[in-house]
């Protein structure tokens, strides 16, 4: 497994509250992941099985009416249904440019939050500021968050 | 006097009118209150968003303009120097907005150059969202700013 570098993880914002062995726990679970100019990340309507926090690139998100946004900054979230129910991606994501990613698979990141609750309320607090941005503008879009 | 009489003589009939409309104008207002309910909750889940955007207008009654929109509404905008094959692509990304119309979807623009084959239309399409040349409203649909596009220069030695 890659090596990743724990001052990394705690400048991501999703990361910041958690304390050195919560850290620990996070990076055994994380993966980095390298993409490439074009490349479809998750693709909507597919199972949300991985979870990915952008290091770098550029990131287009697009919806089934066209209606889009991108994703330039260090620390951005990709893939939130990974941890909102039904689990299906609502979203097509295609990387602008090539750029480096941290996956987290979606079991292995439910088995560490049902081990350490104090963890999953650190990460879930996150999470859900994500998650309310990104329902926001689906609802504003579309008005419909499906 | 008893009954009856005695209800008339002292306005009975008038002050059980009044109260009966009174109790049923507060149920009525009661049960509209709780029919909005559900508005008032996702205002107050919501109320940094909220903030945000009441922050926005109100940037916007001060300046003219709002932040995002900030770049949009100068007067001059930077010159803005590109590659001479970006300048391409920009002319040649142009030529595709003015086909698709405005606002445009995002996704659609990326189909239509990678239909045309333009050359590497991701990074480029990133290289004009990050120079603004297109830009997002608020509904995920995007712009092509005609102001930065004019002044578009190519570097001086290439």
């Amino acid at each position: 497994m890659q090596h990743i570098d724990m001052k990394l993880l705690k400048s991501i914002d999703l990361f910041k509250d958690l304390e050195g062995g919560e850290l620990g726990q996070i990076a055994s679970i994380l993966t980095p992941v390298r993409v490439t100019e074009g490349e479809t990340i998750m693709r909507r309507g597919a199972p949300a099985q991985t979870f990915y926090v952008v290091l770098s690139g550029n990131y287009m998100v697009y919806f089934k009416g066209g209606q889009a946004f991108t994703l330039h900054k260090f620390g951005d979230v990709l893939g939130w249904s990974t941890v909102v129910t039904p689990f299906y991606y609502r979203a097509t994501t295609i990387a602008l440019t090539s750029g480096d990613l941290l996956s987290m698979s979606r079991l292995e990141f439910l088995r560490l939050v049902q081990k350490n609750a104090v963890l999953s309320g650190k990460i879930m607090k996150k999470i859900n500021e994500v998650v309310e941005k990104r329902l926001y503008f689906l609802k504003t879009v579309s008005g419909d968050p499906d | 006097m008893n009954g009856l009489d005695a209800i008339s003589a002292n306005n009975g009939w008038n002050i059980a009118a009044l109260g009966i409309t009174i109790v049923f104008t507060g149920l009525v207002l009661l049960s509209l209150a709780i029919s909005q309910l559900h508005k008032i909750l996702t205002l107050w889940e919501t109320k940094h968003l909220f903030y945000e955007q009441v922050k926005e207008v109100w940037q916007k009654k001060r300046t003219g303009v709002a932040d995002d929109d900030r770049f949009l509404a100068e007067e001059q905008p930077p010159e803005v120097v590109l590659p001479k094959s970006l300048k391409k692509s920009a002319d040649q990304f142009n030529i595709l907005v003015l086909h698709l119309g405005e606002p445009f979807p995002l996704p659609k623009l990326l189909e239509l150059a990678i239909k045309r084959g333009l050359d590497r239309p991701h990074s480029t399409l990133n290289h004009l969202i990050q120079t603004k040349l297109i830009v997002p409203d608020k509904l995920g649909f995007f712009h092509w700013n005609e102001k930065v596009y004019n002044c578009i220069s190519e570097p001086e030695d290439e």
